[in-house]
């Protein structure tokens, strides 16, 4: 089971990255490489300045591989099926419907040595869900109120939400000192305190956030490094050379073209692993002309998938119809290549929706070069079926924002990174006044109430079925343009040992120590 | 008293001047920040923001207020070395770029030494033998250098000195502060990529010249008065060319600040061209404005010391 996701040399292609995604869905110390070793510094090559240290007002998908070697959450993930287990909450229960009841971990201590306890995890959950820069906030939308007692936390619900712990392995479960935030106020941002693995050192804007060891952690055998340094090198290609050169040891969110140059690099390896980040374009359908739901029809019959993958992943992602990913326990495999690419279908769906002539579409989109070299290819694809798609471009943060808050454009081709649990994704990504549902509007009838469905027992099986009718709505009404799951490729050097990827594409490093 | 020091009269009368530029040089950048596309109150207030949460963002960086109104707020505060604070960090924007500047300006303070160093043997050398092989070969080599895209050169120079040799690192950089050796080692390819252009400059800027001075009348007359070649182009030759390369130096300079935003990105060097970048992506204007108001007094006072020298090296300017 070595080889599978470990790579210093020959071709990925789509069925052996497929057979990679299903390798670490099955396997788990895919990756083991000898017994681990304590010491030395981690310096890895990150592409974004973390956009906050405080997981409760950041706003990147990229800030968790920072936030998780600080914070320790309530709940963790398998890292191969992403199914909930204990973290700072060691377990927990659903004594009614509408309550669920924690039990934090006893003897946990924050990097500033106050006590985790029940009223800490109060505190925190308190404030994400109310403080006015909470960027988390939906995320406990359900929970209606939260008592402590000792290391017993209790929280009552509006309504049953069997997604709560994967919820809480995430953004909303990280819990910060409340000493800390109270002291330093807006200045926690750069200043965090939590009980993770790594203790916060520095960090120099667009530079580089330093970490050391916790002395004090309550993992056994963990950490396994003396420290961590995140480099800021926002050119993917740079933090490859930085690897090749050995100034770092691990640059990763790389792009699947990149994956011939680590071939060819000497002392490099490589890790290809599945991901939740779906390369998607979000739609308005709270207004014309994709509010008509041929239209939106049309736009999915009109893309040809694998020839998407080729030209702009080289082959190896995953084409899907759906959010999720086929190796994932909630999705619904049936729908996963339900839009097969028929432009002659396109065209008739545009007739039959009021539009006999073809149709133009106003993209939103990123101006990066990758990104730009998607929207190309759209409208090449498109133009086939007479869909006329143009595109308006911004860079960085204000891309999204154009598109969600200034409702501009038809549609916005941007990943989706995912979330640990599924409910929280298609939430946030079709219900009903969430941000990133530009139209703010029900997309389909009975949206609302299979959404609730979905989160409304925690037996596996029933919830499994709850996310089939809910994908089958999203599909018929096609919802958005799904097009392919990125993979999660990493690079590293020959003295990074144990690098293991995870289903949910977010890296983590507690199990990576170094050699010599 | 200014009319006992003249060239302080001169620098003062310089300073004077620099008024406006300033004034119009950020007034500028200040109002095609604003022409940018997008909310930018919307996109500091986060996803999740009510409507109340973007207005009092608007409210707080006075967002709403006319351009003027804003401009001059800046201004008023920049005169008192307030330059406000970043947007996404909320760090002082004068700590931030007082971090950066000593990388920038090593860097180009040894993209400017190696422009020279080795630009001006090679223009004497093809300019005493204008017409030679060594003097196309020179001439061809500084085309060369000035067609030649910086950042290509800086990807062969990492590629070969760095990734294939190991004899440089290949990205990065050390404060000087903290260990010169490390700092001055981390800049060398970087300075290398970036002089490319400025040597080729160099070479052909003083080629012209000189050659233009060795066949003057009275260069003749030196030599019609027995005066060896080497003495007329050392005590001569060379003087009556450092007002043209003072011009190219005064040039090379300002050019080479900016060149130093792409060779930054391409080293991940944490200077002020990497900054500027970034911070123009994510809309972040205070920090946009407080380096541009940098490179601008700094090209102010790079031109002040080329406009003094002048004075020095040439007596026929006049200090008025």
């Amino acid at each position: 089971m070595n080889a599978p996701t470990h790579h210093a040399g020959g071709r990925v292609n789509r069925r052996s990255f497929l057979a990679l995604t299903g390798a670490v869905a099955a396997g788990g110390d895919a990756l083991a490489q000898g017994t681990p070793k304590r010491g030395g510094m981690l310096r890895l090559s990150a592409q974004q300045n973390p956009s906050s240290l405080n997981p409760q007002t950041g706003n990147s998908g990229s800030d968790h591989v920072v936030l998780y070697p600080i914070y320790d959450s309530l709940v963790e993930w398998d890292y191969a099926t992403l199914q909930a287990k204990p973290g700072l909450a060691v377990k927990w229960a659903y004594p009614d419907p509408t309550t669920l009841v924690l039990t934090i971990r006893d003897g946990v201590m924050f990097h500033d040595g106050t006590k985790c306890d029940g009223a800490a995890v109060r505190y925190n959950l308190l404030r994400a869900k109310n403080d006015e820069r909470s960027n988390v906030k939906s995320d406990l939308a359900t929970v209606d109120d939260i008592t402590a007692a000792g290391q017993t936390v209790t929280l009552k619900l509006k309504a049953p939400d069997s997604a709560l712990p994967l919820i809480l392995s995430d953004r909303a479960g990280m819990i910060s000192s409340p000493r800390a935030m109270e002291e330093h106020g807006r200045d926690y941002d750069r200043r965090p305190v939590g009980t993770g693995a790594m203790k916060f050192v520095s960090w120099a804007d667009n530079e580089r956030v330093v970490l050391t060891k916790n002395e004090g952690y309550w993992k056994k055998d963990r950490p396994l490094q003396d420290g961590m340094v995140f480099q800021i090198i926002t050119e993917l290609q740079t933090g490859l050379r930085s690897v090749t050169a050995g100034q770092n040891d691990l640059v990763y969110y790389l792009v699947p073209q990149q994956k011939q140059l680590i071939e060819r690099a000497r002392n490099v390896s490589s890790a290809v692993g599945p991901s939740l980040l779906c390369v998607h374009a979000y739609f308005n359908y709270g207004r014309a002309p994709l509010d008509n739901v041929k239209v939106r029809q049309a736009l999915n019959y009109a893309v040809d998938r694998e020839e998407f993958n080729k030209a702009t992943h080289g082959g190896i992602a995953e084409t899907t119809s759906t959010i999720l990913p086929r190796s994932h326990w909630a999705c619904a495999t049936e729908f996963s290549g339900h839009f097969t690419y028929d432009p002659d279908r396109a065209r008739k769906l545009l007739a039959e929706g009021g539009h006999p002539n073809g149709i133009d579409i106003l993209g939103i989109g990123y101006a990066e070069q990758l990104q730009v070299q998607q929207q190309e290819v759209l409208i090449e694809q498109m133009r086939r079926a007479g869909i006329r798609l143009r595109w308006e471009r911004y860079t960085g943060p204000p891309t999204p924002t154009a598109f969600f808050a200034e409702k501009k454009g038809d549609l916005l081709l941007a990943p989706w990174t995912g979330r640990p649990d599924p409910s929280l994704t298609y939430q946030l990504v079709f219900g009903a006044g969430s941000y990133f549902n530009a139209g703010r509007g029900e997309g389909a009838a009975g949206l609302t109430e299979a959404l609730l469905a979905s989160r409304a027992s925690d037996d596996l099986a029933e919830r499994k079925e709850a996310f089939h009718k809910l994908q089958k709505i999203v599909t018929d009404n096609a919802l958005h343009l799904p097009l392919l799951f990125r993979p999660e490729l990493t690079a590293y050097g020959p003295r990074v040992k144990g690098y293991k990827p995870n289903l949910l594409g977010k890296p983590k490093f507690e199990d990576v120590w170094l050699e010599g | 008293m200014f009319a006992a020091f003249p060239r302080l009269l001169l620098v003062g009368r310089r300073m004077v001047q620099i008024i406006p530029v300033i004034v119009l040089a950020t007034f500028v950048v200040f109002g095609l920040l604003k022409l940018v596309p997008g909310d930018l109150a919307a996109t500091l207030a986060g996803e999740y923001a009510t409507e109340e949460r973007v207005a009092q963002i608007r409210a707080e960086y006075g967002l709403d207020d006319p351009l003027l109104v804003q401009y001059g707020r800046w201004l008023l505060n920049a005169i008192q070395l307030d330059l406000s604070r970043s947007f996404q960090s909320n760090e002082p924007v004068l700590d931030q770029i007082l971090h950066r500047f000593p990388t920038t300006m090593l860097l180009v303070c040894g993209a400017l030494l190696i422009s020279l160093t080795v630009g001006i043997p090679l223009g004497i050398l093809a300019a005493t033998r204008a017409g030679s092989r060594l003097d196309m070969v020179v001439t061809s080599i500084s085309s060369f250098g000035v067609a030649l895209p910086n950042f290509w050169l800086a990807m062969i120079l990492v590629a070969t000195l760095s990734l294939s040799w190991g004899w440089f690192p290949a990205t990065g950089a050390v404060r000087f502060t903290s260990d010169p050796q490390g700092a001055i080692w981390h800049a060398v390819l970087p300075s290398i990529a970036l002089a490319a252009g400025g040597i080729a400059e160099v070479v052909r800027q003083l080629r012209s010249a000189l050659i233009e001075i060795l066949s003057s009348q009275y260069v003749r007359t030196l030599y019609a008065k027995g005066l060896s070649p080497s003495a007329i182009l050392w005590k001569h030759g060379l003087k009556n060319v450092a007002v043209t390369l003072l011009t190219v130096i005064g040039l090379l300079a300002s050019r080479l600040l900016g060149g130093a935003v792409v060779i930054e990105a391409v080293f991940a060097i944490p200077g002020m061209g990497s900054m500027v970048v970034r911070a123009a992506i994510v809309k972040d204007f205070p920090v946009v404005q407080g380096v541009v108001f940098t490179m601008v007094i700094l090209v102010i006072c790079i031109n002040l010391i080329i406009d003094v020298l002048y004075t020095v090296v040439d007596p026929r300017v006049s200090l008025k």
